[in-house]
């Protein structure tokens, strides 16, 4: 029996944001998180002190999946952020900055909770209806035809996590393997709903990041003995294949929960290692050429089979059963008795391939959606990092093709969302106002706590004490170097804004961001033409974007909403 | 460690949770953060869960906790104002004994005795109290407060309806105290179409009762995504994956099944022989064909889907797959029994031999598919629903767990106030005229009572002829008072009957005898004074009926009026509490669906009506019940507190003009609240209370209190 223990009483605090503590640790946290932002972010070591694994990161993925945090407050925003980044991958430390940045700047204001979560609330609707809207000026739609604003989304995820430690030339090579991998998952003929297939990513560490590739079907590693013998078949025609997802090592199954009585003299593995090979005998006249089995395969089958020129790999695993099951086109066999014709698949080649030190079995499909992802990167903790990335890359690929547009990125999207904000709530308060009860001193002060921490979000892109300018015209961002600030001569210093969509040479006016400067209503309704001239553009998934924005949003709402902390402590 | 247990005590201890729940009261609420002791952390604003966070050590605190959780068992609602309530009545009740206290220390009295002399004194009350709350509360309630109820119901000719508007009033007040500011209105449209899209129009109570059990199947949580992806979708959830899946159209049926299809060796509780190779073979041969030969017998069904709550053998699913039968695994017994209670099916039996074809317990499904929210892969079921419940579920979104758990322990606490609300509540009071009737009345003129169970068109006819009877009893109204009352005795009784033939449903009218025990029991003399007024004040209310109409279509015009400025429907007013009120003699229950404005409507009113009695009350009662009406007050004083425009002192103002120029009392705030759930709430403070002061002494044991045991069990140990 256990032991029984009086329940502790909880620890209960009132006004848990006014405490001086909790808002250290959100200032920490805060800290930790901007100083990751960015193709210029600092990455991250993460180590228990007791040595083993050490991570090198600016991912907001891993790194909050590292940090244990215990005040229950930045337990909710962490598990918030965390939650995001699983459906969308993208856009996890935009979503925690923008979030801590609204905590701070609202609590400063020290409005009550009910009027800061209305406006809030209004001016979230504002940006989200903005950002879906057709004038929306800083949204590009996607051009399928051609691969440019793909190969530019891509890239931009590459360069925004510098923990891959990739140079220009890699970023290139990579961004256009993940392209291809994406583009091998659509369906050649589509009916009316695509489903598309899967990237395998198979690790090679130790390689050169160019050595990475990208392999129509499936690489199964098996080890060189294995490969020594099996011997080579030559057949011009496709291979048939048979795939077990039932143990073929002969152990008896499930005998049910009343006993078994063996009489003496009476070999059950004998009995069913005649089975088995009745099974590989039926395998070999149906003139099966490849054998896979999730599990375990009996050598004497084993031997049987290769006798009978009949290549079997066991030991396949889970994860690659379901591409196996597509990319072969068979019914899994979970019998060892009669097998019903209709089970086996079949496979266009079958060849083996080394890539670095490793061995491996090319399954060759037919024509199917699924491709392997060859990847390498020098040390484990980049190799890791880089994974990470592509899965990002990947999934917000597909993201896009549900929803065909791109923001803009390098922090012009949130610059030219606050003007826009600025703009609306100087000149028409009562349209956002409506009759929600609320006076227009208190929508200026919670826009202006909104928009500059859409815009400290977007300073934190600068890391190296540099200076951010926004244009007048665009709303745009635009960065200089430090030791610049005494010329006067601004276009000279600017090359290009943080999108890389607009350059200095145009007319254009510039204001420190962090100046106060008269509300003017950004430029809308993004000209087509402008986006098709330039090469490199930096843009975000739009999808992810729009998101983490609503989920700040409403998590800082649920924090600043909080009256009352009640801690178990049992 | 004896403590004594005094009003004072638990005052302290009542104001230290009324501060913590005071923050979350009323749609100004704040959000409370709870850690578990696993270190989830979770939110809410329900009361209920505050408190048990709160793990309270004093023991005081933690019977008033039970009695809240106990309250919110039956009700899923009230806890915030539980609190509230009693902390106000403790301290309305140590306010009076502080005066009184000054009187006994002049006579100087020792301190040891003066504590058992208030023990002897909080026990009287305590029992004051309980007499409170069975006769004068429900007296209070049926004969004032009846009046000013409004009907959730749009009272048709035939039958009565539920209009959207009203359901939404009610539901967006219920969900201001309970979810975050900024998803409340979004919450309260999500259940608003829940409630209508599972609704047929046949449905009843049943439904809720349903949801209400089964809640917990029929929402799925998604975190990561914005609270506004939150959507309802038709038909079931299954929160597995299949473990095989074939697309099927046309006739899908389904077959749930409670073991492994698969024959298996040895049963339990058996021995199985194997006494050589070759035998072993044939039996696992035999075991091969035979799952062989159900899967295409459930094939030649029609089966296109098997539903299991244990996990099936690789043959198993193998053979399902060659057949296109999709298979889904695992599923919890609370899921399976949802599936049963609504499409009635009973789980399937493996056949011994397949000599009967047909097989029975299979049921039609619209569709099977896979479901994909946020890269997790659930079951989609289509059930066909002979009952009056159409399945759909909630898919509720939020960026936490904590968030989304928030709002689904909101909704379905929202059913549970309407399961409350749906029901007629009978209260003890029954009218005392009945005592002085001539003896066959009564028993016939309580059936009127059913006339809330009957089906309406019974109930519509009792109300045209009655009102017929009310016109032509007017002249004689005044005259005779007696002989009016055993004449539309009589005409009821004739309208009873009239409802018999009409509707012969109506259960033997000796059932109804044994339920209704008269609860005016009390011996002592000063009450049986007190009966008398309440008969004369009921036959004044009989003879100003036509008055009490006047008001009606006075306020009547004042909805008008209403519906032309805000473009919102309000309730029509349910014209069978009106004739309860008209009749004022034979009613003693709530009809369903009495709701009243929210913004301390209820408190208010009662407020007024309990201080209206008290003036012809004798002395002790007077205080008591004085004190009560005035703790009624501070639920509103709260939720008035951080208004701008009107505070408490005005509305409260207002509101007694009104009510004494007898002109309907018109509420700031949009929104609706049930009055059930407010009277349950009522009682269950007030039985708290009397508990709280019938202890004197708390004394701190350093063991287990031990268990009073049966005999029986004691032969066990």
């Amino acid at each position: 029996m256990s032991r029984l223990e009086a329940k502790k009483s909880s620890l209960c605090k009132s006004e848990p944001l006014t405490s001086e503590r909790v808002r250290a640790t959100l200032c920490v946290l805060k800290g930790i998180i901007t100083s990751c932002y960015g193709p210029s972010g600092r990455l991250k070591q993460l180590h228990n002190g007791l040595g083993g694994y050490v991570c090198t990161t600016s991912q907001s993925s891993a790194l909050l999946g590292n940090l244990s945090v215990t005040h229950p407050i930045l337990k909710i925003l962490t598990t918030s952020i965390q939650n995001h980044v699983s459906c969308f991958s993208d856009c996890g430390l935009f979503t925690a900055i923008l979030c801590c940045n609204l905590i701070e700047n609202i609590q400063r204001i020290g409005l009550t909770p009910t009027t800061v979560i209305k406006l809030n609330k209004q001016l979230l609707s504002l940006c989200t209806n903005y950002l879906k809207s057709q004038a929306c000026g800083c949204r590009i739609s996607v051009d399928f035809s051609s691969t440019q604003i793909l190969l530019c989304l891509v890239r931009s995820i590459l360069t925004s996590k510098p923990a891959c430690m990739l140079t220009r030339k890699e970023v290139d090579h990579i961004s256009a393997l993940i392209l291809k991998a994406f583009l091998l998952t659509i369906p050649e003929n589509s009916e009316d709903r695509i489903i598309l297939g899967k990237s395998i990513i198979v690790p090679l560490k130790g390689q050169r990041v160019i050595d990475s590739t990208v392999l129509p079907g499936i690489l199964i590693e098996i080890s060189e003995v294995q490969l020594m013998k099996i011997l080579p078949i030559k057949k011009s025609s496709a291979l048939r294949v048979a795939l077990f997802h039932v143990s073929l090592s002969g152990d008896l199954s499930d005998t049910g929960e009343g006993t078994v009585v063996v009489s003496y003299g009476v070999s059950l593995e004998n009995a069913i290692l005649d089975q088995l090979l009745n099974l590989g005998r039926q395998l070999v006249s149906d003139h099966v050429d490849l054998v896979l089995c999730q599990k375990v395969i009996h050598p004497s089958l084993k031997q049987f089979l290769s006798r009978h020129h009949v290549i079997a790999i066991d030991r396949v695993g889970v994860t690659l059963m379901e591409p196996l099951t597509k990319v072969t086109g068979t019914h899994p066999i979970g019998s060892l008795g009669s097998i019903s014709p209709s089970s086996y698949g079949s496979v266009k080649d079958l060849c083996s391939a080394k890539f670095g030190s490793k061995h491996f079995f090319h399954l060759i499909p037919h024509e199917t959606t699924i491709c392997s992802l060859l990847l390498c990167n020098r040390s484990d903790t980049a190799w890791d990092e880089l994974k990470l990335t592509c899965q990002t890359a990947l999934h917000v690929l597909q993201l896009t093709i549900k929803e065909p547009w791109v923001l803009l990125g390098g922090g012009c999207t949130e610059t030219h969302l606050a003007a826009y904000i600025r703009h609306k709530t100087h000149n028409e308060p009562e349209s956002i106002l409506k009759d929600n009860g609320c006076t227009q001193m208190e929508l200026q002060l919670i826009a202006e706590a909104f928009c500059s921490a859409l815009e400290s979000l977007a300073g934190s892109l600068e890391h190296d004490g540099g200076e951010i300018l926004i244009d007048m015209k665009y709303g745009h961002f635009w960065s200089i170097q430090a030791d610049s600030l005494s010329v006067v001569n601004w276009p000279d210093l600017l090359s290009q804004c943080g999108c890389g969509l607009y350059n200095s040479q145009e007319e254009l006016s510039w204001s420190f961001l962090r100046s106060t400067h008269h509300p003017f209503a950004p430029q809308t309704c993004l000209p087509h033409e402008a986006v098709g001239s330039v090469s490199r553009l930096t843009v975000d998934c739009l999808t992810a974007k729009l998101s983490g924005l609503q989920v700040a949003v409403e998590t800082a709402n649920l924090i600043l909403d909080l009256s009352y902390v009640i801690e178990d402590k049992n | 460690m004896a403590a004594a247990g005094s009003v004072k005590a638990a005052l302290q201890v009542a104001e230290v949770l009324e501060t913590i729940v005071s923050c979350c009261v009323g749609p100004d609420g704040r959000q409370v953060l709870y850690t578990k002791p696993t270190g989830e952390v979770l939110l809410s604003r329900d009361g209920g869960r505050l408190l048990e966070a709160l793990h309270l050590q004093h023991p005081i605190a933690r019977m008033i906790v039970a009695c809240v959780s106990s309250h919110l068992k039956k009700t899923g609602d009230g806890a915030k104002t539980f609190i509230i309530f009693l902390c106000h009545l403790l301290r309305g009740l140590h306010e009076v004994t502080d005066k009184e206290k000054d009187s006994l220390i002049s006579e100087n009295i020792q301190t040891h005795g003066r504590h058992w002399k208030n023990c002897c004194q909080w026990k009287f009350i305590s029992q004051a109290l309980l007499t409170f709350q069975t006769q004068i509360l429900d007296y209070i309630m049926d004969q004032y407060l009846s009046r000013h109820f409004l009907s959730i119901f749009s009272l048709s000719a035939k039958e009565r309806t539920l209009c959207r508007s009203s359901l939404e009033l009610l539901l967006e007040a219920y969900f201001c105290g309970r979810v975050g500011r900024n998803n409340r209105k979004f919450i309260s449209q999500l259940m608003c179409d829940y409630f209508f899209k599972c609704m047929s129009c046949k449905s009843g109570v049943e439904v809720f009762e349903l949801v209400d059990s089964c809640f917990a199947e029929l929402n799925v949580g998604v975190t990561g995504l914005p609270v506004s992806d939150s959507r309802v979708i038709a038909g079931l959830v299954l929160q597995r994956d299949f473990s095989v899946y074939c697309p099927a159209d046309g006739d899908i049926r389904i077959v749930i099944v409670t073991e492994t299809i698969q024959p298996l060796l040895s049963a339990s509780g058996s021995e199985f022989i194997l006494s050589s190779e070759a035998q072993f073979q044939t039996s696992q041969f035999w075991i091969m064909e035979r799952t062989k030969a159900i899967m295409k017998h459930l094939l030649s069904q029609n089966v296109k889907l098997l539903l299991s709550t244990v996990k099936q053998p690789d043959l198993v699913i193998y053979y399902a797959e060659l057949n296109g039968i999709s298979v889904v695994e695992c599923l919890s017994s609370e899921v399976v029994s949802l599936i049963q209670r609504i499409i009635g099916l009973s789980s399937f039996v493996l056949p011994q031999s397949f000599s009967q074809c047909e097989i029975s317990n299979t049921a039609l499904v619209k569709f099977c598919k896979p479901l994909i929210l946020r890269s997790k892969r659930y079951v989609h079921l289509g059930l066909i629903s002979p009952c009056p419940f159409i399945p759909h579920c909630i898919v509720l979104c939020g960026p936490v767990q904590g968030l989304v758990e928030q709002h689904e322990n909101a909704l379905h606490g929202a059913f549970k106030m309407l399961r409350q609300l749906f029901k007629d509540l009978n209260l003890n009071y029954v009218a005392q005229a009945n005592d002085q009737n001539d003896t066959s009345s009564p028993l016939i003129y309580k059936n009127t009572r059913e006339g809330n169970q009957l089906p309406e068109i019974g109930n519509g006819s009792i109300q045209r002829l009655y009102q017929d009877t009310v016109v032509k009893n007017k002249d004689e109204l005044e005259k005779t008072q007696t002989y009016l009352k055993a004449y539309s005795n009589l005409i009821v009784s004739n309208v009873e009957l009239e409802a018999c033939i009409l509707t012969p449903k109506l259960t033997p009218t000796d059932t109804f005898q044994r339920n209704e025990t008269p609860m005016c029991l009390s011996p002592e003399k000063n009450r049986v004074i007190d009966y008398n007024e309440p008969i004369i004040e009921s036959n004044s209310t009989t003879n100003s009926t036509t008055e009490n109409t006047r008001i009606e279509i006075s306020y009547g015009s004042l909805q008008v009026t209403k519906i032309a400025g805000k473009g919102s429907m309000l309730p029509v007013r349910d014209k069978s509490v009106d004739s309860c009120t008209s009749q004022s003699y034979c009613s003693s229950s709530m009809p369903a669906g009495c709701v009243l404005p929210v913004g301390g409507n209820f408190e208010i009113l009662l407020h007024y009506y309990l201080l209206n009695y008290a003036k012809k009350c004798q002395q002790s009662e007077q205080t008591m019940v004085s004190i009560i009406a005035n703790a009624l007050l501070g639920i509103p004083q709260i939720l008035y507190k951080s208004k701008k425009g009107n505070s408490f002192p005005q509305i409260y103002i207002r509101a007694l003009h009104a009510l004494q120029s007898n002109q309907p009392v018109v509420s700031g705030q949009t929104g609706l609240e049930s009055v059930t759930v407010k009277y349950q709430l009522l009682t269950s403070v007030l039985q708290c209370l009397a508990k709280i002061l019938t202890i004197d002494l708390v004394i701190n044991i350093k063991r287990q209190p031990v268990k009073v045991y049966d005999q029986d069990s004691e032969d066990e140990l």
